[in-house]
């Protein structure tokens, strides 16, 4: 089943002699249950492409439907609303709500939409993140893997139609690194979450079970791994 | 490469820039003020001593003769010598010396004595006068507040404002620690970036420091004038205020201010330039909390959103300090004062103007005139315009209580057993107690026997017999009762009077009556010594019983009460035509009621204008650091806004959170003030017995509601401007920034 579609995706920044296009023609089909890694250098457009699947910005032209939601219709609020319950969106930097303990964040998706978490599901994702122990803690009092587990436990509390992951390892040693992509492929595997994963480095990309490379805007190759 | 900077980031970051400035203003405003006020009370004082009491610095007593004379003012440092009248006394001369250096004056004092052979006993220094200039001896042991109490209060101020206005250096300056960390990565010292900050703070200083130090000068200046006003001549012994400065003020005052400015800006300088730069750099200006915080309260009441701006003014607190601590003390002392103020006009109009509306309306004073000696009473009475007047003079005596002559209802109360030695002396066979003598003119005493219902004749004393229930301290609901037992009409009815301090000298008087009621007049009696025995007695009495009792005030009075008593014009001219029958024959002072209620209120307002200026600039200082607040929201906050945005929260509930923000920063103070205001209120009118309900039916509900809603409404409006930039922020640029953390 098709859980994301965009066709024909142009953005261009800017206006006049400054124009920069930053995606030129996307166009990209994926089911759900898939772990799809989009690979590119620096500038590539990679995130350009991770922020209109994920709401946050709005193609020039072209077509995204996610889980049959037409992203370019939506107004700002539409947009903030389909963010909260369609889509996971986990940063680089983890974006974490400073604030908040490590709970709070988890929860703040389902607690902006007035709903109580299934304990349930909560203690599976918290405890196979491994921070069960750490969910009165705030953001700051963890280590970078950590926060990061965290971000991930948030993006999936909703359980979404997308996880959108943009370099989810990029700030992270070796070990950790690992153990965040284990956990990516677990919950594709244990919870059937169709998984977006930007980066720039190879060995992070061959996790996925499928790699599209994105060149000056374009897909130039889109293979299936085993 | 510092100048090119600064321009930039000047130019660039104008809102941070005006909230500096307007602390910078603030700052030098109160300041120069509080020393132009200071100056202009000194001087004041300096005046009022030289008019008192003379401006010589020294004086020397003795037997003079025309060589002593000259030997003094040849001397170097003499400037003037004046022979002293008053204080010279038989065949001893008193000089008045003043001195061209006054520094010196217990330096060469005693070589002049010793020149002219006058012992040091002989000689007296203005110590008083002296003091003023801070020139001090050691035998000058009074205390000279004014010096200390200036110094106290100018470094508490200056305290005060370091505290208030360092943060709006700090919000400025912390929004750049990353720039600073890429300075000091490439090797710019912690030296170099505070001279960088000082000098930003100088550039950003500079004219709001000179227009607050001229403002403040104005300012000190207006409100010596309006003390003019306001107070005029119409207070005893206050001369004319002229509002003056001085170069050295002027000096002293901008010192201060760069000083506190520069204090100001060098707290938060030496923090920042302390940072490595790995701390600098990673560090993206951003609010955190130290430790878990709760909001509890505001998660109930508004959901996430409460939560998360409860979280959000938490982590905001060092930066809304100022705002909390200066709009808390506004609301508090607008609302103390108005409720104060409120209170205080209620008891005053219930326990003075109301009670003494139909008393008198105007009063004179015959200063060291003997009531027997007063010969217009009549002519007064017949005046066209006066109602009555009574003339009357005031004694004191005493007179022993017995046991047996107390009253069954002060028995009752305890009798004596409350009193204090200080008002009543327990003696042999009874208590020795005050008795105030009112002395009427005949006419007047004639008119009270009249009032009081008894026959009218002039050879006895009426005796004021009530007593007030001493053991129910409300003053304003009193219960009275009978002070002594009336005696039957074949028994004894005699007052024996003692002389005061001397009370072997005694006369007997006889007593007309016992009564309930006093006659009209601006006294009250039995208010400061509940247990004292009034009697009132005619001028033909007291010239026959003056000789052995004495106790007479020096000073007659004179009570009228006008026939239009209502319209201030006409008990304006009655004053000045009974100014003129009296104030040619006697020395008078006079008074009238409404002129007197005039000033009070205009006293009242003074006072109230004062305050609520004080108020309205602490408001100032609130309001404004809201706004040095919320302005660099887009700069501090974007980061937490777009982590809000991005995990699915919509515009509007952003918008919810800083209403709530805005309510909270406003409500707060406000429902605080209320809480405090409503405990001192309760207490104010436990103190003046006065009910909650005379309370409510004049308390000051809308001035406090327009200040809180113009506070609130700035509040407000701070909110709503940082709203409008925040909207601007476009989520998708500020995640596309590596510094997101």
């Amino acid at each position: 089943m098709e859980i994301l579609r965009c066709e024909g995706v142009k953005k261009v920044y800017g206006s006049g002699g400054n124009q920069v296009t930053a995606l030129n023609g996307i166009d990209l089909s994926v089911d759900q249950g898939e772990f799809v890694a989009l690979i590119g250098a620096s500038g590539s457009g990679k995130s350009t492409l991770l922020h209109i699947l994920g709401s946050v910005d709005k193609p020039t032209e072209g077509t995204v439907i996610v889980d049959g939601t037409d992203l370019s219709k939506l107004n700002q609020t539409q947009a903030a609303i389909f963010r909260r319950r369609k889509v996971g969106l986990v940063y680089q930097f983890y974006n974490l709500i400073p604030t908040l303990t490590v709970e709070k964040n988890i929860l703040m998706p389902l607690a902006l939409d007035k709903k109580k978490p299934n304990q349930e599901y909560f203690e599976k994702v918290v405890s196979s993140l491994g921070i069960a122990d750490r969910l009165k803690a705030l953001p700051s009092q963890l280590s970078g893997g950590q926060q990061q587990r965290v971000a991930i436990a948030r993006s999936l509390i909703y359980r979404p139609a997308l996880l959108l992951a943009d370099e989810p390892t990029g700030n992270l040693d070796q070990k950790n690194s690992k153990e965040i992509m284990d956990m990516l492929k677990l919950s594709n595997y244990n919870l059937k979450q169709t998984i977006l994963l930007i980066t720039h480095d190879e060995k992070v990309a061959l996790e996925a079970r499928r790699v599209i490379t994105i060149e000056d805007g374009r897909i130039v190759s889109d293979e299936q791994r085993g | 490469m510092w100048k090119d900077y600064l321009s930039g980031y000047i130019k660039n970051n104008r809102t941070s820039g005006w909230s500096v400035r307007l602390s910078a203003l603030i700052c030098a405003l109160l300041l120069s003020l509080l020393c132009g006020l200071f100056y202009n009370t000194w001087k004041y004082e300096v005046e009022r001593i030289v008019l008192e009491e003379g401006g010589w610095h020294s004086r020397i007593m003795g037997n003079f003769d025309q060589e002593d004379l000259d030997t003094i003012k040849n001397f170097a440092n003499v400037k003037e010598v004046l022979l002293h009248e008053e204080g010279s006394k038989g065949a001893e001369a008193s000089i008045d010396m003043y001195f061209d250096d006054i520094r010196s004056v217990f330096s060469d004092v005693p070589h002049i004595a010793d020149a002219i052979g006058v012992s040091p006993q002989k000689v007296v220094y203005h110590y008083e006068l002296l003091a003023m200039y801070l020139i001090r001896d050691s035998k000058d042991t009074a205390p000279r507040l004014v010096f200390p109490m200036f110094i106290l209060i100018t470094v508490l101020a200056s305290a005060s404002l370091i505290v208030i206005i360092h943060n709006a250096f700090a919000v400025s300056m912390n929004a750049r620690i990353h720039q600073f960390g890429i300075f000091s990565s490439i090797g710019a010292t912690p030296r170099q970036i505070r001279a960088c900050l000082y000098q930003e703070a100088a550039v950003l200083c500079a004219v709001p420091l000179l227009v607050g130090n001229l403002l403040g000068i104005a300012g000190s200046m207006g409100l010596i004038q309006l003390s003019n006003v306001i107070l005029g001549s119409e207070i005893e012994g206050r001369h004319r205020a002229i509002p003056s400065y001085h170069p050295l003020v002027l000096l002293l005052t901008l010192s201060l201010t760069v000083l506190t400015i520069w204090i100001s800006a060098w707290l938060p300088a030496v923090g920042l330039s302390r940072l490595t730069p790995l701390e600098a750099i990673k560090s993206a200006g951003e609010l955190q909390l130290k430790r878990k915080r709760n909001s509890p309260f505001l998660l109930l009441l508004f959901g996430v959103e409460g939560e998360l701006a409860g979280n959000a003014l938490k982590a905001q607190r060092k930066a809304l300090r100022t705002a909390s601590v200066s709009l808390i003390l506004s609301f508090m002392a607008f609302t103390i004062m108005q409720c104060f103020f409120s209170l205080s006009g209620i008891s005053t109009r219930e326990t003075y103007f109301e009670k003494y509306q139909d008393a008198w309306d105007i009063m004179v004073t015959l200063k060291d005139t003997e009531l027997n000696t007063f010969k217009d009473t009549e002519a007064l009475q017949n005046l066209a315009g006066v109602e009555s007047a009574v003339v009357y003079q005031k004694a004191l005596a005493k007179r022993l209580v017995t046991e047996e002559e107390i009253s069954e209802e002060m028995k009752a109360f305890g009798g004596f057993s409350h009193a204090s030695e200080r008002d009543v002396t327990p003696m042999d066979g009874g208590w020795l107690v005050n008795v105030p003598l009112v002395i009427l003119d005949d006419n007047s005493f004639l008119s009270y026997c009249e009032q009081i219902g008894i026959a009218s004749q002039l050879d006895g004393a009426v005796i004021y017999n009530q007593i007030r229930d001493v053991t129910n301290p409300d003053f304003r609901h009193p219960d009275y009762m009978p002070y002594i037992k009336i005696p039957r009409a074949n028994e004894n009815h005699t007052s024996v009077l003692r002389q005061s301090g001397k009370e072997d000298q005694t006369v007997e008087i006889h007593v007309l009556a016992y009564t309930e009621e006093m006659p009209v007049l601006r006294e009250e009696y039995a208010t400061l010594d509940y247990y004292e025995l009034v009697h009132v007695i005619p001028v033909s009495l007291w010239a026959e019983i003056q000789g052995q009792i004495k106790g007479a005030e020096e000073d007659c009075y004179i009570r009228v009460l006008a026939k239009d008593h209502g319209s201030p014009e006409a008990l304006n001219t009655l004053q000045d035509k009974i100014v003129q029958l009296v104030g040619e024959k006697y020395p008078v002072e006079s008074e009238n009621r409404i002129q007197e209620y005039e000033t009070n209120n205009k006293q009242i307002q003074g006072m109230k204008t004062v305050l609520g200026c004080f108020c309205i600039l602490f408001a100032m200082i609130g309001v404004g650091n809201v706004f040095s607040n919320t302005l660099g929201f887009v700069r501090q906050r974007k980061r937490e806004f777009a982590r809000y945005l991005s995990i699915g929260m919509t515009p509007e509930e952003l918008r919810n959170m800083f209403c709530i923000e805005a309510l909270v920063i406003a409500g707060r103070p406000i429902l605080i003030s209320l809480f405090v205001a409503a405990i001192v209120v309760i207490y104010m009118l436990k103190l003046s017995y006065l009910t909650i309900g005379e309370f409510l039916a004049e308390a000051p509900i809308l001035p406090i509601a327009v200040f809180m809603l113009v506070l609130s409404g700035s509040v407000a409006l701070a909110y709503h401007l940082a709203w409008k930039n925040v909207r601007k922020i476009r989520l998708a640029e500020v995640l596309r920034d590596d510094t997101m953390m």
